[in-house]
């Protein structure tokens, strides 16, 4: 979250960014105005030692697991309003999708709304979405300050966000989610995804590409700090 | 098309300010703001007597997809905030322009108003 925090405030400044990253340990992300003090066991989830941290941005709490993350940083004058900016995002990874052999569309923005309660991110598909058959591959948020938008998201390689639920005080939703494993009834692989995704990435968004270290970090605490991961 | 008041202000940050008696303004978000943003789940605003300048970031809004931050379109002093947001956040789509206020600031200086966009040019700024 350091990191992607760290290209959000690069794109201030008038860059562009794609990453594509997995997570060492998994962990467990709240949305950043999740109640997750009262949403989620606290006790159970230290007692089994996971990691957790709140994003930047909302939405709802996801396992980081076996998936390949995305992150997007841009002056949001490259890609326009938020609706264009997700659609323009989420129509790339599903082209990328389909080059894998998945069936992925973008769901339209007539299904009901989704459900804001307890439950998983990927307990519910938005207008938008990535999904296959109705039930969600990709869960993404966005956060915008100033003048540069940050979207970031999971691409499921296998399932395993019934953990959220299972976290979950009281009931949750069973997640809807699906996974890339589930759908090509293979193992798949980060390396073979994010390739993809990289290669719709230039198809879609042309210019200079160049692949690199990331910028400098600049010492953000916060995502470390127990007390902005609990604040409510 | 979306609500614009002619009687409203507005900045390009898709803010409107509503103008009181004796430097007083309500601030909130356009109804095209939230009909761009969907949803809105959580809205996190300053605690009273908070100070801000022009442009400061006095907030977050949430919605089912987006972060975004809320700027302060002028200087001055936070007075009341819209503490029903907290429990129904959704007043803010379902009413953006009177229940779904979300500041009242006592201004520094009235003459900043009238840097403001009027509705007219607010509805260009939209493409309306």
């Amino acid at each position: 979250m350091r990191i992607d925090t760290a290209l959000l405030r690069a794109a201030q400044e008038g860059g562009a960014f794609l990453r594509l990253y997995r997570w060492n340990p998994p962990c467990l992300s709240f949305g950043r105005n999740e109640p997750a003090a009262t949403r989620y066991d606290r006790a159970r989830i230290e007692a089994l030692g996971l990691d957790v941290v709140r994003r930047p941005t909302g939405g709802r709490a996801v396992w980081h697991d076996t998936e390949v993350t995305y992150a997007v940083a841009a002056p949001v004058a490259l890609f326009g309003s938020l609706r264009v900016t997700y659609h323009s995002i989420h129509a790339t990874i599903v082209a990328a999708l389909r080059r894998l052999g998945v069936p992925a569309t973008l769901a339209d923005g007539r299904e009901p709304v989704p459900h804001t309660g307890a439950g998983a991110c990927f307990a519910s598909p938005a207008g938008g979405e990535v999904t296959v058959d109705g039930r969600k591959l990709v869960g993404s948020a966005q956060t915008r300050e100033g003048e540069a938008f940050l979207q970031h998201g999971s691409i499921l390689l296998a399932d395993a966000q019934g953990l959220v639920a299972d976290l979950t005080v009281g009931s949750a939703r069973a997640p809807a989610a699906v996974s890339l494993a589930e759908v090509l009834g293979r193992a798949v692989t980060f390396a073979e995804t994010s390739a993809a995704i990289a290669d719709a990435a230039r198809a879609s968004w042309r210019g200079v590409w160049e692949e690199g270290d990331m910028p400098t970090v600049p010492a953000d605490d916060r995502f470390a700090d127990p007390a902005w991961t609990w604040r409510r | 098309m979306s609500n614009i008041p002619a009687d409203l202000r507005y900045t390009e940050e898709h803010e409107y300010i509503r103008s009181e008696a004796g430097g007083v303004v309500i601030i909130g978000i356009t109804d095209y703001a939230q009909g761009e943003l969907g949803d809105i789940v959580y809205v996190d605003l300053p605690d009273v007597g908070t100070s801000l300048a022009r442009m400061d970031v006095f907030g977050t809004i949430e919605a089912v997809k987006a972060v975004s931050e809320l700027f302060s379109p002028l200087a001055g002093e936070v007075i009341e905030i819209n503490d029903a947001l907290d429990k129904d956040p959704s007043l803010v789509n379902k009413d953006p322009y009177d229940d779904g206020w979300m500041i009242k600031m006592q201004i520094r200086s009235e003459g900043e108003l009238n840097e403001l966009l009027p509705a007219s040019d607010y509805a260009q700024h939209i493409g309306e």
